[in-house]
Parts: C-alpha cells; sequence; structure tokens
C-alpha cells in the first residue's frame, strides 16, 4: 500500500478524466509511452489513478504496473499541459509512482503476474497480444470516472481493437462468452455511463482521417479527437463542427450529437455527418446510408441504447473565409442578452454564437484558479459585465453586431484584456474603471476605441504579464505560449475548444443541457432559476454556462452547471439529493412546454435529426 | 435615545459622533462586513473620527440592515430597542447611480426607508430625520426650492429613489403625526481643517484620476522606455514636472456645489435644534470652478499641461485617450461637475447664520489637506 503524501494523493484524486493530456493540444509534446502503448494507463490520466488505487490497496504491483511506470522517463511534458487547464501539475505523481514501483522492486518485491484465461487467449488472438489485457494495473484505469454518482466497477478485460473487423469479432465474441461490454471512444469517462464487468474496448487505436475535399467530407476512426480532426481540416482550409477537444468524433456523435456554439450555423445531431460505421449487436457492420440500416434519425423521448459501436463516421466539413474573427458583446442583463443572441439567429448573422455567464469568460481567459476567481467578481463588480454574446463572424457580419449592440469587445481589445490581465485586476484601475460608471456600465467606457491607448498602456498587455499570473516555474512556458497568436485568437480558441476544461478547474463540473425555445425568455429563466434555487438548497457550487440559438434562432440549447468536489462523500450525497429533484422537475417541464428536451433523453441518439428533437 | 442608520457612512459615522459629542444617547444600525462585526465596524470608526470613551458610553450598536423588514434584528433585540426610540436618523442610503443596480438602489433608498418608518411609526417616535440630497431636483434648472419637489426628470437612478424617498417620509410622517426633518446636503467632501474623509468620489475621483495617469506614463518612462507616453505626448520635464496634454470641458460661470463634512455636521446639529421640521438645503453659496481644482492639481502634484477649455473651442475636435477619460467621467457627472443651479436657502439659512455658520468656498490650502490625506490613506484602503 502506497505510504501516500497528502498532496500528492489530493492531485492524484483531482484528475477529472478530461483526457488533455492524451492529445497534443499545445503543441509542446505528448506522453511518450501514452502514445507507443495507447492504453490509459499509460497516460497521466491513468497513472494518477493508479496512484490512488495504489493507496487504497486495490491493486498490487503487478508486472503491467512495473511496465508503466518504467516506460515514465518524468518528461515533464503533463506538467504544462495539465496545469493549463486544471491547474494541477501531475509531474509529482508520476515521480511519487515510479519510486513506489522503484522501491518496491529495491525491497525485493516481486511483481505479480497475472496468467492470461481462456476468454482473454482469444481476445489476445483477435487484437494481437499487445491489445487485450486482464492486467489490474490496466483495469483499473478503466474502473472509474469522476461521475460522483457511479460507482467503481472492474472490467475483466480491456481490448483495443484496430479495425473495425475486430471490433466485430470482439462483440460475437463477448455474446458467446456472455460477458457484456462497454465502448470508450478515448478510453476516458467522465459522466459515469461507460463501464462493464465484462469488456471495455478502448478505441483508441482505431485513428484514420481520411479528407475528401471533393465531397466536402473527412472519414474518421472511433478513436479520433475532435482535436485531431479539427487541426487535419484546419491544416486543409477547413472546418469541421467538433465537441469538446479530447473526446472522440464519433463517441460524441453517437453520444448526444454534436454542439457547441458552432451549431448555430452548423446544426447539430444528424446535420453534423454523411454517413456512418456501426457494428451492431450481433456483431455485423453496417452503415446509416444503407436502405436496409435501421432507423437512427427517429428520435424516442426516453433512455434507450446506441444502434452500436460506430466503426466510422463521415463528417461534414465546412467552409472557411480569411476574414473570419470573434467578438463580445458585454450585457448586465440576460434578457438583453438573449434578446441579442435571438436576433443574430433570425438574421443569419455570424457563425459560432453563444451567450457566456461570466464564470465561463473569467476560466477561459485566466490561466490560473486565483485569477478566474478574481475577474469572476470583478467583471460585474467593476465592468458591469455579467454576461457576454459571443460571436465568429467574418467582416459583414461583425460589422452588423457592432451596428446591432453598440459597444464590442473586438478581437484585439480581447488580446489585450486577456495578455493585460493581471493587471486589469490591479485595485487602482478597477477604482479607475469604476468611476466611469454613471448611468451606463463601465465596461462601455471601455469599449470606445478611443480608449485604447490608454487600456494598453495600463494593462501593458504581453505574454510576460500575463504569465506573471502562474507559478515562477511554468512562467517561461506561459509566456511562450501566449506569444502564439492562436492562443489568443477567438475563432481559433472556438474551434478547438482547448479552454473549455478550464471550467472546471474549480471542481468538477457537472452539467446539465436542456434544449429551450429560444423566443421563449420566461422559460429559459425558469430553467435558471430552478437550477440555483435545487443548488441552493443542497448547499451545491454553480452557475449559468452557456446559451447557444439553433436553427435561426427558434431553439438554443442551455447548459447550467453544478461544481462539487468529486472526492467528497458529502458533496456526492447533494448532487444524488439534486439529482432526484431535477429529473422530475425537467420532465413535466418538457411535457408542458413544446421545445423543452433534456439533454438526457438524446444520450445514444445523437445520429437523430435534430428536428424531431427539437419540435416534438 | 436616537437611533441611527448607515452608522459606517461617511455621513453617518460624522453625525454619530457629533451627537455623542452632545452627549446623546445613540444606537447604531450597522452591517457586518468582510468578516468584520458591526461592533468592529463601529469601534474602528469612531476611534479614526477620535471619539473618546466617555461618548462611547452612550453608543450601542445593533447588528442589522435597512433592507430587511424588522431592520433584520432579532425579535427581542427589536422589542428592546423599538420603545426607547425618540428620534430617527437616517443616514443609510445607497449612493449608486447605476441603472443596472435599480433593484439594489431602490432596496436600500425606498424599501430600507419603509422598514425604518414602520419602527417609527409602530414605536411613536417623534422625530424624524431623513438625510437626503439637494440633487432630488433631478433636471430641474434654475432655483431649486427647500420644499418637496416633483422634477419631471433625474439624472440617475441615486436622485430618483433619493427623490421618491421624501414622498414616501412626507406621506407617512404626515399620516403618523412624526416630525420630519429633511437634509438635503450638496456634495459633501473631506474635513476642510484636517482633510479626513472616508470617501474618496465626486471632487477626488478627476483628482485620483489624473495622478494614475500622471504615475502610468513616469512608469512607462522610467521603466520601459517611454513609447507610451511618447504617443500621448507626456514628458517629465527638466525640473521634474510631468507634462500631459489634457483639455477638458468647462462651461463660463458653472461649477460644483461641495461643501466639508464639518461643515454638514455642524449645519445638521444647528437645523436639529433649531427647526421645527421641513426641509433644508445644505449647499454651498459659492460654486467651485473646475478651472480651479485644475489649477490646485497642477500646483500640488507638479503637473504642466492641463488646460480648462472653454466647450466651443472643443466642439468637434477630437479628444486623447486622456481627455476620453475625462470626457467619460463628465458625461456622467457633468450634471454636477458643471452645475448652475442656485438651491434655495431661505430655511436653512437663518437657522445656520444664526449660529454663524457659513460654508468656506474650496481654497487651495482646503484642497492640499484633504489630497494630501487622500494620497497618505492611498485613496482609503490605509485609513485604519
Amino acid at each position: 500500500m502506497v505510504k501516500a503524501d497528502d498532496a500528492v494523493l489530493k492531485t492524484a484524486a483531482q484528475c477529472r478524466h478530461y483526457a488533455m493530456c492524451k492529445i497534443e493540444y499545445l503543441g509542446t509534446g505528448l506522453c511518450p509511452p501514452g502514445k507507443r502503448y495507447h492504453y490509459v494507463s499509460y497516460y497521466p490520466q491513468g497513472r494518477m489513478d493508479l496512484y490512488a488505487a495504489l493507496s487504497e490497496n486495490l491493486i498490487p504491483v503487478t508486472e503491467g504496473l512495473v511496465h508503466i511506470a518504467e516506460t515514465c522517463t518524468l518528461c515533464g511534458v503533463c506538467d504544462l499541459q495539465c496545469h493549463f487547464v486544471t491547474g494541477l501539475r501531475p509531474l509529482k505523481v508520476m515521480e511519487a509512482l515510479n519510486n513506489y514501483v522503484a522501491d518496491y522492486l529495491k525491497d525485493g518485491g516481486k511483481p505479480v503476474s497475472i496468467a492470461p484465461d481462456e476468454s482473454l487467449r482469444r481476445l489476445q488472438n483477435i487484437v494481437g497480444p499487445e491489445w487485450a489485457s486482464n492486467d489490474p494495473a490496466v483495469l483499473v484505469t478503466y474502473a472509474n470516472d469522476p461521475f460522483p454518482l457511479a460507482d467503481r466497477r472492474m472490467p475483466r478485460y480491456v481490448v483495443l481493437p484496430g479495425t473495425r473487423e475486430e471490433v466485430a469479432s470482439v462483440v460475437r465474441l463477448a455474446n458467446e462468452l456472455g460477458l457484456p461490454y462497454a465502448v470508450r471512444g478515448n478510453g476516458g469517462s467522465v459522466f459515469g455511463f461507460v463501464f462493464s464487468e465484462g469488456i471495455v474496448l478502448d478505441m483508441q487505436r482505431m485513428r484514420t482521417i481520411a479528407i475528401d475535399k471533393d465531397n466536402w467530407s473527412a472519414a474518421v476512426g472511433p478513436g479520433v479527437t475532435s482535436f485531431e480532426l479539427q487541426e487535419e481540416a484546419f491544416r486543409q482550409g477547413f472546418r469541421v463542427n467538433t465537441a469538446e477537444p479530447a473526446a472522440t468524433v464519433c463517441g460524441n456523435i453517437v453520444c448526444t450529437g454534436t454542439f457547441s456554439t458552432w451549431s448555430y450555423a452548423y446544426g447539430t445531431a444528424a446535420d453534423g455527418f454523411i454517413d456512418m460505421e456501426f457494428v451492431n449487436s450481433r456483431g455485423e457492420i453496417f452503415r446509416l446510408n444503407d436502405k436496409q440500416a435501421p432507423n437512427v434519425f427517429a428520435f424516442e423521448n426516453a433512455v434507450i441504447p446506441a444502434p452500436g459501436i460506430c466503426t466510422e463516421a463521415t463528417v461534414k466539413l465546412q467552409p472557411t473565409t480569411a476574414d473570419e474573427d470573434g467578438v463580445l458583446v458585454p450585457f448586465w442583463d440576460f434578457d438583453e442578452a438573449v434578446a441579442l443572441a435571438r436576433e443574430l439567429g433570425r438574421r443569419r448573422i455570424g457563425l459560432a454564437v453563444a451567450v457566456l455567464g461570466v464564470h465561463y469568460i473569467a476560466n477561459f481567459m485566466s490561466p490560473s484558479k486565483l485569477l478566474a476567481d478574481r475577474l469572476k467578481d470583478v467583471l460585474p463588480e467593476t465592468l458591469g459585465i455579467r454576461y457576454v454574446v459571443f460571436a465568429i463572424g467574418d467582416r459583414f457580419a461583425r460589422k452588423s453586431i457592432h451596428e446591432l449592440a453598440g459597444a464590442v469587445i473586438d478581437s484585439s481589445l480581447w488580446r489585450t484584456l486577456t495578455l493585460g490581465l493581471p493587471r486589469l485586476l490591479d485595485q487602482d484601475w478597477q477604482d479607475l474603471v469604476k468611476g466611469f460608471e454613471g448611468g451606463r456600465p463601465p465596461y462601455e467606457t471601455l469599449c470606445r476605441p478611443e480608449m485604447r491607448p490608454l487600456i494598453e498602456a495600463a494593462l501593458c498587455p504581453s505574454p510576460e504579464t500575463l504569465a506573471g499570473a502562474v507559478e515562477e516555474d511554468l512562467r517561461e512556458l506561459y509566456a511562450g505560449l501566449y506569444s502564439q497568436p492562436r492562443f489568443t485568437d477567438m475563432t481559433w480558441l472556438n474551434m478547438f475548444r482547448i479552454v473549455s476544461s478550464r471550467m472546471s478547474r474549480r471542481k468538477h463540473m457537472f452539467a446539465f443541457l436542456v434544449y429551450v425555445p429560444l423566443d421563449r425568455n420566461d422559460v429559459i429563466n425558469h430553467i435558471n432559476t430552478e437550477f440555483g434555487r435545487i443548488a441552493e438548497a443542497q448547499g451545491l457550487d454553480h452557475d449559468f454556462g452557456f446559451l447557444t440559438p439553433m436553427d435561426l434562432g427558434k431553439r438554443a440549447i442551455l447548459e447550467y452547471d453544478y461544481y462539487i468536489d468529486h472526492t467528497d462523500p458529502a458533496e456526492r450525497a447533494k448532487i444524488g439529493r439534486a439529482m432526484v429533484e431535477i429529473g422530475p422537475w425537467l420532465d413535466g417541464l418538457a411535457e408542458r412546454t413544446k421545445g423543452v428536451t433534456f439533454l438526457k433523453y438524446v444520450f445514444s441518439q445523437g445520429c437523430s435529426r435534430k428536428e424531431n428533437f427539437l419540435y416534438r | 435615545m436616537i437611533l441611527l442608520t448607515g452608522g459606517t457612512g461617511f455621513l453617518g459615522v460624522h453625525i454619530a459622533a457629533y451627537l455623542l459629542e452632545q452627549g446623546e444617547k445613540v444606537i447604531l444600525l450597522a452591517r457586518s462586513k468582510q468578516g468584520f462585526s458591526a461592533a468592529d465596524r463601529v469601534g474602528r470608526l469612531l476611534d479614526w473620527l477620535g471619539v473618546g470613551p466617555e461618548a462611547r458610553k452612550s453608543v450601542r450598536v445593533a447588528e442589522g440592515r435597512v433592507d430587511q423588514i424588522g431592520l433584520g434584528l432579532e425579535t427581542a433585540a427589536l422589542s428592546s430597542i423599538g420603545p426607547a426610540i425618540d428620534e430617527i436618523v437616517h443616514c443609510a442610503s445607497s449612493t449608486s447611480f447605476a441603472e443596472r443596480k435599480r433593484a439594489e438602489v431602490e432596496a436600500v433608498n425606498l424599501r430600507g426607508l419603509e422598514h425604518v418608518l414602520d419602527l417609527a411609526e409602530r414605536n411613536g417616535c417623534r422625530c424624524f430625520h431623513l438625510i437626503s440630497t439637494a440633487y432630488v431636483a433631478g433636471l430641474n434648472p434654475g432655483y431649486c426650492p427647500e420644499e418637496i419637489v416633483h422634477p419631471a426628470a433625474f439624472t440617475n437612478v441615486y436622485e430618483e429613489t433619493k427623490c421618491r424617498a421624501e414622498w414616501l417620509a412626507a406621506e407617512r410622517c404626515a399620516r403618523a403625526q412624526i416630525r420630519l426633518s429633511i437634509y438635503r446636503p450638496s456634495i459633501v467632501y473631506g474635513h476642510s481643517e484636517t482633510g479626513r474623509s472616508l470617501l474618496f468620489n465626486a471632487l477626488y475621483y478627476p483628482v485620483r484620476t489624473t495622478l494614475f495617469l500622471k504615475n502610468l506614463y513616469e512608469t512607462d518612462i522610467r521603466e520601459r522606455g517611454g513609447r507610451r507616453a511618447a504617443e500621448m505626448g507626456v514628458r517629465v520635464e527638466a525640473d521634474g514636472w510631468t507634462f500631459m496634454p489634457i483639455r477638458i470641458r468647462v462651461q463660463e460661470g458653472a461649477g460644483i456645489n461641495i461643501v466639508p463634512v464639518d461643515f454638514f455636521v455642524r449645519a445638521f446639529g444647528a437645523i436639529r435644534e433649531g427647526a421645527d421640521g421641513g426641509v433644508f438645503h445644505i449647499v454651498n453659496s459659492r460654486l467651485t470652478k473646475i478651472e480651479d481644482t485644475i489649477e490646485y492639481t497642477k500646483a500640488l502634484f507638479r503637473i504642466r499641461g492641463i488646460t480648462a477649455c472653454p466647450e466651443q473651442e472643443m466642439e468637434g475636435k477630437p479628444r486623447n485617450a486622456l481627455e476620453a477619460v475625462f470626457e467619460t467621467y463628465l458625461e456622467a457627472y457633468g450634471h454636477y461637475m458643471r452645475d448652475r443651479r442656485i438651491f434655495g436657502t431661505e430655511r436653512s439659512g437663518p437657522i445656520l447664520a444664526g449660529k454663524g455658520l457659513r460654508c468656506p468656498g474650496l481654497t487651495y490650502s482646503i484642497f492640499k489637506r484633504c489630497l494630501d490625506y487622500a494620497v497618505d490613506c492611498d485613496w482609503g484602503r490605509k485609513l485604519f
């Protein structure tokens, strides 16, 4: 059992499983053993879980664990990657895990050898000996996630198939052996769904991307992440409507359909793909474009299983123009922000639109939790900003938004505010800005073009200024990152969504998503108020997340977030009690109100036509 | 026994100290804030004002807030305090001009007043002193009488709610036969003899802004090569004075009506003693011209280049970023900074004259005293 260093263990336990350590999103490299061996166990995320599991005496030191530890060279790539979005420093956990295994061996400990059983041998015959395992050091990293209402469930086997035929064979074998199975696109799990006592299929090895420019499409394997596909599409001058960067494209479509701020223009669910390939529960391969394929485009307002294991998605590529850029329109009043978002939808202005709350804005901008917390107070109190309408558009769209909205934060001001953020929070500067406020909110003054030289002088925006907000040993690295224009480019950031995981830096985020009628502010406000009330009653942190108009401003998707310390049993109990109230309330609301659909019921029906759940 | 609300506010604490000096027994209603209990906050402020131990024996602090029914007091506390109150001095107020804070301003300035009036009515209180503002006059130009007014429009939510508060107090006090005195100060700044102040807005803000800009560009020159200072035409001259090219719009004959807090408190005391209810302006008969404050600022802080510029000369001309800052401020506060109104003193004038009270004009020495104090206490951050 690990004689755990409390601080190290705390870091290990705080891993959110967002898998950002599994994509090369900062351009600073990727964990070499993870890249080579693909199992989650070899990535920093898995190593964090392993350290926590050892401290709980859940697993012995196995041959697999020794290999996992020995392949980590403590290169440090994970430290910046993880810190950028979570504020955690996993390198010390990697060191502690390595030290533990090294000490165990030095003290004469013998690693436990886990003998393969007949089922494993048959699985290995299908996928190759390296890609199926029953070693507890592998299994345990597929056994839990931060979802507070799911208990740990150890699988018997973890399998990493390399082709659709292998997937089909594994399914047939599982049926034959009577083993249940669950599928993980990128090996990770966040919402407590993809556990199995039988087999976990991790699709990480199936990472093909084939761009077909003439057909405006990309065929992607089930292990391809949003970030990777977007990167390839971007390189070739296209854009794809993708989800969180570490989420797999196929998994995301099957699960809920892809929704993002780009869903404003590109839609969601069946709007995003041209065709998809599945292996069904009998181990047969089919494509949605087959005439005999099951009708996955229909929607049923119920929790139903997925049509099968997606082995390929052919998704749409979208055109881009060179003059795309972002703007933020600040608001104090939520209804006014919603009205603008709706108006943009009606007038078909822009490509990506969302109403965001201050928690989002503060965390998008801030490289540290401390700074984000302070900014979250300063935005409303000093600047009069409680919401922004965020939009990406070409120059014509931005001009229209300016005309409709008046005061806007354009990309240049956004860059200035981001790179000068620590100074934006200086008390002297805040006092000065507060004094601008008469009847009109101070942000209007801040947005005036003639104020720009003063703002530049006061904030001294630079990568170094911003990097001053993080720990000293990371400053040079942060300055290097923020010297790259893309790190303050609203369009790039919104396409690749690399800062969205910062939402959970404070605590694990428990997101509630609801499709809503955008012309019903009363309904939207009721939903926000009720989520807030229930959270308050349970003593849970909570915040409005975002609202993205869809289908020409007729509908929208709304996210409201609860924040919990997933390692705290009391918090888990609170969210459990909250859920008891939320389910029936939202079901009743959806029954009474056209346009309201709880995303819970879209789970596994992400291939359906959006019209079937937006206009029930 | 006197109940005083807003006991930790700028005017409230000065009035409290004055009443204690007069030998009155005072209950101060105050909120806890930032980890300090109401009693701690009041204690620190009374220390700051130099209120001695003897006088403090007559003060009692009640932790509560006006925006809650029953002033947020426990029932027991309320029933022990209520019957003992003969007089109420209602200073608690939200001074925000921000429309976005309307709900909060109304909660304090209107519903808060209602809660205090409820207490007054319930306990047979004899006198109600309402601290209002001269700016209930709203957008009315010209002469502003010492009577309840009904302006057609207001500059901001603060003016509007203070005016509505007067209507409310007048109506309810008349109905309950409580003697009502309404005190309408103009803009109150620090102590004319010591410079001491709790608040650093209004008169102070433009000066503070000037100093912020001066420090900003001096730092740029000293530490970063001075590129940004040069862009704005800011330089440090050979004799150490800083040149900042800023034109500030002024209007002939207009100015700001300001009174020092010591005058305000003495005037309050005189009116409380000498009048049998009514509305009273506590204002300055001489407006302070922006041109004067510019010259004072330049002399005190060794600055050149700031000029008062008649409005017609600036018409249509582009503003630099420094000027834009002051323009923005004037957009919000120009109504007060370029005032021409005459606030009538037919009621208050004779009372104050009878006590030999005359409001001092803002001379350079008073200005220096107040601004030295402001800088020394880092604009209120190092008050205690």
